[in-house]
């Protein structure tokens, strides 16, 4: 009996072990030490459907800088993330401000993100215990369960990961009371330098108000570890690179 | 020869009576006076609430109250104007366009309500108007002019004159901002609500956000809003079948469980108030009673049953209270009649409870007759029920045992 049961606890602990292995490989695939990209956002909601061509620039996790090309009413139009704090500029007021914490929650751009997905620096590997539910020789499926301290909104999330190419393919995302809120899919893996990237994304919110709704973003370019000017995360580079 | 009898012993113990009387009569007025003066303050914060902004019903799309933004505002807004215009039961009505925009003074930037309003219509809906502090309140032709709650412009560090950037969503979600001068401070006394508003002439509100011709919903004054069930239900027969009609009582489901719950307060209170009354009539009525323990197995020696003595004394207090009942019932509901015309003051109530919507000092009492007439009728009833034990344990006497009571 002792030894069933010791075997029990070792096959769970390699399971974990080896779920945390697969999110830590994702992880290093996806995240590089900086990245420029161009990408198209387009976000369906019973009013129609709309486009938003967008720039990018990024460090890290925590230091990103984004520019709206299109469409043209909204040209110009800068987002500045550092660490948990997000500005914006408007052009046409001229002004730079600050969103406040109270906005967070609100739709960015229109789309089914909020400024909250676009600020918080959550890590998969750090803020999440990883369980492995099932496993193909190509994909896994992963339960993870923030950890105690983990600053976080999600109750859990289940992943289904493409081991090959250490790229997810499926996010299920649940609030506190275990509910589905939404699903973001993962698709069309290309290999970009030594990143491999699943160039579109699309997220369906589970709401009964938003069943048609849906924000997919398609990635145009995208350049891995490009040199990145320092000038682009201070807020001066707001206006500066609006134009 | 009962009711003579009866009558005979009232007017030949008239201390007695006059007690009796006294009790009965104040016990009337002062149970009249309570209910009307916690139901006059209950129908004044209800108004205060209701008549601050939201309004007495609202016409939205249907799903607007649980979903709100952009996928439930009513898009054809004159088609909906057209109806209500013809709707005689309607006093006014006006339509709004809300949004939560971002709104920035030179320091900060806060999220908040930006509503589109037509500023002559707001006037006989609402209390905007009236609420002014500072400067001046908006007009139909403004434009970027905006008018703001007073801890909304301490929290952006703005006075009258002063410039706010407003970000928001337009309609088709690419982002609405524009520039907007402070012409206007208001103080409801909602501390939330003049925290986290701010008006627009919905004309001009309409050019930002591409909304020309839709609103998010109407707000309806009846003729009648004290039958507010009813005329929602009549004007919902008129209206297409995508738009619904939802009062005050849904729109303000907070405000009216507060209310439940205060008035369950009440309800203990009254009953405990009820409860005093029939034990002090009976204690009364009992000592009464037998102080005439001597008188009553007299007259059942001379042959009356114990019937004769119960119809008796029962007739004697009916008597009592009805005369009791008629005078209590006047005082009560004359001075509920006259504090309902003139208020009475309570100076500073509305600073204190402000948070609460109180925003006067003013607390009328409701003149109600169908509330009157519950009120005595109950106080007669507890009166007749306080009597039936003393008088059915008197009758429990033999004639002897009654006429050598000490």
């Amino acid at each position: 009996m002792k030894w069933l049961i010791s075997l029990c606890i070792f096959t769970l602990w390699l399971q974990a072990d080896e779920a945390q292995a697969i999110i830590k490989k994702l992880e290093a695939n996806l995240r590089g030490d900086s990245m420029y990209a161009t990408m198209k956002m387009i976000v369906t909601s019973k009013r129609g459907q709309r486009t938003v061509e967008i720039e990018s620039w990024s460090e890290g996790n925590t230091k990103s800088f984004i520019k709206i090309l299109y469409p043209k009413k909204d040209q110009g139009i800068t987002f500045l993330k550092l660490d948990t704090q997000m500005w914006q500029y408007i052009p046409k007021i001229e002004r730079t401000i600050k969103i406040p914490p109270s906005m967070m929650l609100q739709s960015w751009m229109g789309s089914d993100f909020t400024n909250d997905d676009m600020v918080k620096e959550s890590s998969l590997e750090e803020d999440y215990t990883a369980t492995l539910l099932s496993q193909t020789q190509s994909t896994a499926t992963l339960e993870l369960i923030p950890k105690q301290n983990a600053a976080v909104v999600w109750g859990k999330i289940i992943i289904d990961v493409d081991v090959v190419n250490a790229v997810p393919l499926k996010e299920t995302f649940y609030d506190d009371r275990m509910q589905q809120v939404r699903i973001m899919t993962f698709s069309k893996v290309e290999l970009h330098g030594s990143h491999k990237v699943p160039m579109v994304m699309e997220l369906k919110p589970l709401e009964a108000n938003k069943k048609t709704n849906s924000t997919k973003i398609i990635f145009e370019k995208i350049n891995y570890d490009a040199k990145i000017d320092a000038s682009y995360f201070t807020k001066q580079a707001l206006i500066r690179y609006s134009r | 020869m009962l009711f003579s009898l009866a009558f005979r012993n009232i007017v030949k113990s008239k201390a007695r009576s006059i007690i009796t009387l006294l009790l009965s009569t104040v016990t009337t007025a002062f149970f009249i006076v309570y209910v009307a003066f916690t139901d006059g303050s209950h129908f004044q914060f209800i108004k205060s609430s209701v008549e601050i902004y939201t309004g007495y019903a609202h016409v939205n799309l249907n799903g607007y109250r649980d979903e709100g933004g952009y996928d439930t505002l009513i898009e054809d807004a004159d088609r909906i104007d057209a109806i209500l215009k013809n709707d005689a039961s309607i006093k006014s009505y006006s339509q709004r366009f809300e949004t939560y925009a971002l709104l920035s003074g030179d320091e900060k930037a806060v999220g908040s309500l930006v509503a589109g309003i037509v500023p002559s219509g707001e006037k006989d809906l609402s209390k905007l108007h009236e609420s002014l502090i500072k400067g001046a309140y908006l007009e139909d032709n403004d434009t970027n002019q905006i008018y703001i709650g007073s801890e909304l412009a301490k929290r952006l560090k703005v006075d009258v004159g002063d410039q706010i950037a407003m970000v928001g969503s337009s309609i088709d979600y690419s982002f609405a901002a524009d520039l907007f001068k402070v012409k206007g401070i208001f103080k409801t006394g909602l501390f939330e609500f003049d925290s986290q508003s701010a008006f627009v002439n919905k004309s001009y509100l309409d050019t930002v956000m591409l909304s020309d011709n839709m609103a998010s919903y109407f707000t309806l004054y009846f003729h009648n809003n004290n039958t507010i069930d009813k005329m929602t239900t009549h004007l919902q027969t008129s209206l297409p079948s995508e738009v619904e009609v939802v009062n005050w009582k849904i729109l303000l489901s907070a405000l009216v469980q507060a209310m439940l719950v205060d008035s369950i307060f009440n309800y203990i209170s009254i009953s405990i108030f009820f409860l005093v009354i029939f034990f002090v009539i009976m204690i009364f009525s009992y000592v009464n009673i037998y102080t005439r323990a001597r008188e009553i197995g007299l007259l059942r020696a001379l042959g009356l049953s114990s019937k004769d003595i119960f119809g008796m004394l029962f007739m004697e207090i009916v008597l009592l209270t009805t005369l009791s009942i008629v005078v209590g019932t006047l005082i009560g509901a004359s001075i509920a009649y006259y504090y309902e015309l003139h208020p009475i003051v309570i100076s500073g109530i509305a600073e204190t409870y402000k948070e609460y919507g109180v925003i006067s000092d003013e607390i009328p009492m409701n003149f109600d007759l169908f509330t009157i007439i519950w009120n005595a009728l109950t106080i007669f009833t507890l009166n007749l029920a306080a009597i039936i034990y003393p008088i059915s344990k008197i009758n429990k006497l033999t004639a002897m045992e009654a006429m050598r009571y000490v």
